[in-house]
């Protein structure tokens, strides 16, 4: 029997039922199409976290307050987060001793919190991020569209000037130039000399609803603190990463006064970390997740397969009679083995082929939800690797579970088959 | 020419606990071209002889050479191969296949036999005719009368031109004049050179062969020549 007539005798039988080919059908679609959409949201998450790491360059490391292990210590972890928003040990001399180091090529110390800004009757609700000239190109990669930089000179002498992300500046001054306007933050008064072009989320961060000050000026005027709360420092040499940092704790950990020859990072006060690795942390945990969620869709997918063989075991059932017949009129073993073969193939590639188109859907769904929900630009990602493993396991299932049917009809006795009432 | 000979043939169903002997120590040949029918009660073992004679089972013991070829020696592949190609079967039940049309119904045989489609076709289409159902081809085989199936079921039997065709009480599920042309379709059949075997219980329907065998508990018990042959053509007188 050739593969065109076995296909034919397939589509016939399948159509006969169509409401029970339907229903078979059903358990491979709701398992292929959810494999492809969790594996295509997975994708999605991590190009988002490559996407918002990767505009900030990948040499980058953050010094922070606080310690490891207090994070570690489980249901702790709020306990912790305020004890570090009052360690008040890092200082704006420790960035400049990371800035020296030889490791590192440029860092700039951030003092930043929340505040709404006015002009005239608007306000804007930003982040203000308090740094250096230098941290302001560390950070935001935008030209200027309006006016210059800060200088050095207003963080010497707590300058109010302050440089406006493209959205507050389109918030607060829309088409007129804001360069040498009058903001008032926290009832002082600031000077605009620059607005920066649109730059998007970075670190999950709108860098077009940020203002920079001069350091000082956050620190003293808005915060009035006297610390700082996080260094950013670039290391000079992407393949030295772990040395710089290894290098910055020893340089901190001098300044502070800590005794700790073993490296132990809980007796810091402060912690370092690498883009890198943090990216890679996350880049792990995502995959597991997706990982994860695969499996328990896959378990769909085996529930339909088994749903397959089921089914292919009442339609032998049903056709003893014809297989008796067709063994009598010449049907060899293999013959009646690909027939029933080929049925359950076809249930499980036409199942998966819609499969794969709902879980393109809801892929593209879920992109548009997450991307509204979590107001980020959420990429779809087409899964093409997923779309192939479902194409490949969809044709496993089908050989797999329809293995099993077709090779009892092949068995048949054609003279009891023939009797079969 | 014999296209059958079988010596000493056995066949005995075992389920485990009871033997049952169905064919015990039966011998004769065939020549081709013969018109042959087995007689008997139920249970005296003719569809036993004739599945094994049309290879769809296996003797216990015994001889069995089908047209020169020992049966004892083929493979299951290499017995449905001949099934394809040298013989036919006809059915008390037509055993037509339900959602398909008579055209592929006919076809069947040929399905497993690796032709062109034309040539399909054309070998379908004069089976068809040759049984006076050409013009039913795209009828599916529950809008035909009893009759008509099983002129179907024998055009699909002899779709492949077959050396023999074996008929397994073709008219016991038909009015007698439907198994009246059934009869003579077979004997026309005959008349163009076709071996045939026909198994009844109908002691009229037997006459319609050049020869019967009788048998009773698994043996033959009358092997003759039919004296006077009746022509279905000519009606059936009961």
């Amino acid at each position: 029997m050739n593969l065109r007539d076995s296909i034919k005798t397939a589509l016939i039988s399948l159509k006969s039922n169509k409401t029970r080919s339907a229903l078979t059908m059903l358990g491979i679609v709701i398992g292929i199409s959810s494999v492809v959409t969790m594996v295509s949201i997975g994708n999605g998450a991590k190009q988002l976290i490559i996407g918002q790491f990767s505009t900030l360059g990948s040499n980058n490391i953050f010094i922070e307050p606080g310690s490891f292990s207090k994070k570690m210590e489980g249901n702790q972890g709020m306990q912790s987060m305020l004890e570090e928003m009052t360690i008040k040990t890092l200082k704006y001399e420790d960035y400049k001793a990371i800035e020296k180091d030889p490791l590192i090529s440029k860092a700039a110390p951030l003092a930043f919190g929340a505040e709404k800004i006015f002009y005239k009757g608007n306000d804007f609700k930003v982040t203000y991020l308090g740094t250096t000239p230098e941290g302001i190109n560390i950070l935001n990669k935008a030209e200027f569209i309006y006016g210059n930089n800060f200088t050095e000179e207003d963080v010497k002498s707590l300058g109010r000037d302050v440089v406006l992300g493209y959205k507050v500046k389109e918030t607060l001054f829309g088409e007129e130039d804001p360069i040498g306007k009058i903001v008032r933050i926290r009832g002082n008064n600031f000077r605009v000399i620059g607005s920066l072009d649109q730059q998007g989320t970075q670190m999950f961060m709108n860098l077009d609803e940020v203002i920079y000050l001069p350091i000082t000026t956050a620190q003293k005027v808005i915060l009035g603190v006297d610390h700082i709360q996080e260094i950013v420092a670039q290391a000079k040499d992407e393949n030295r990463i772990e040395e710089a940092v290894e290098s910055i704790r020893l340089t901190i950990r001098e300044r502070h006064a800590i005794d700790n020859p073993e490296g132990d990072p809980a007796k810091d006060d402060f912690k370092v970390v690498s883009q890198k690795e943090t990216a890679e942390i996350l880049d792990t945990v995502i995959s597991i997740f997706t990982m994860f969620l695969s499996s328990v869709a896959a378990i769909a997918l085996l529930v339909g397969g088994i749903g397959i063989m089921n089914i292919m075991l009442v339609s032998v059932t049903e056709r003893t009679k014809e297989i008796g017949l067709r063994k009598a009129v010449g049907a060899r073993r293999s013959d009646v083995m690909t027939q029933f073969l080929i049925e359950a193939l076809i249930l499980t590639l036409i199942g998966g082929l819609i499969g794969i188109f709902f879980g393109l859907v809801f892929s593209l769904l879920a992109s548009f939800i997450l991307g509204a929900v979590l107001s980020i630009s959420w990429q779809f990602s087409f899964p093409l690797n997923a779309v192939a493993w479902a194409f490949c396991v969809a044709t496993a299932i089908g050989l797999v579970f329809g293995l099993y049917p077709a090779r009892r009809a092949s068995k048949l006795n054609p003279i009891e088959a023939l009797r079969y009432e | 020419m014999n296209i059958i000979e079988v010596k000493d043939l056995r066949k005995v169903y075992s389920n485990g606990y009871v033997s049952t002997v169905a064919l015990d120590g039966v011998s004769f040949d065939v020549k081709e071209g013969e018109f042959l029918a087995i007689v008997g009660s139920s249970g005296c073992g003719k569809s036993t002889l004739m599945h094994i004679l049309g290879l769809l089972d296996r003797p216990t013991s015994g001889f069995y050479n089908f047209g020169g070829k020992n049966v004892f020696e083929m493979s299951d592949d290499e017995a449905a191969r001949v099934r394809n190609k040298k013989m036919g079967f006809v059915f008390q039940s037509f055993n037509l296949l339900p959602r398909t049309s008579i055209f592929n119904n006919v076809k069947l045989p040929l399905v497993y036999g690796g032709l062109s489609d034309e040539k399909e076709k054309e070998m379908v289409l004069s089976a068809l005719e040759s049984v006076g159902l050409k013009d039913k081809a795209n009828n599916f085989s529950n809008q035909l009368s009893g009759g008509e199936q099983q002129r179907a079921a024998i055009a699909r039997a002899l779709v492949n031109h077959p050396a023999i065709i074996f008929a397994d009480e073709p008219t016991g599920n038909l009015d007698s004049l439907s198994g009246q042309n059934v009869l003579e379709l077979l004997q026309d059949l005959n008349d163009d050179g076709h071996t045939i075997i026909l198994v009844t219980h109908e002691k009229y329907t037997s006459e319609m062969a050049q020869r019967i065998i009788e048998m009773k508990d698994g043996k033959i018990v009358l092997d003759e020549k039919v004296e006077n042959r009746k022509l279905a053509k000519n009606g059936l007188i009961k």
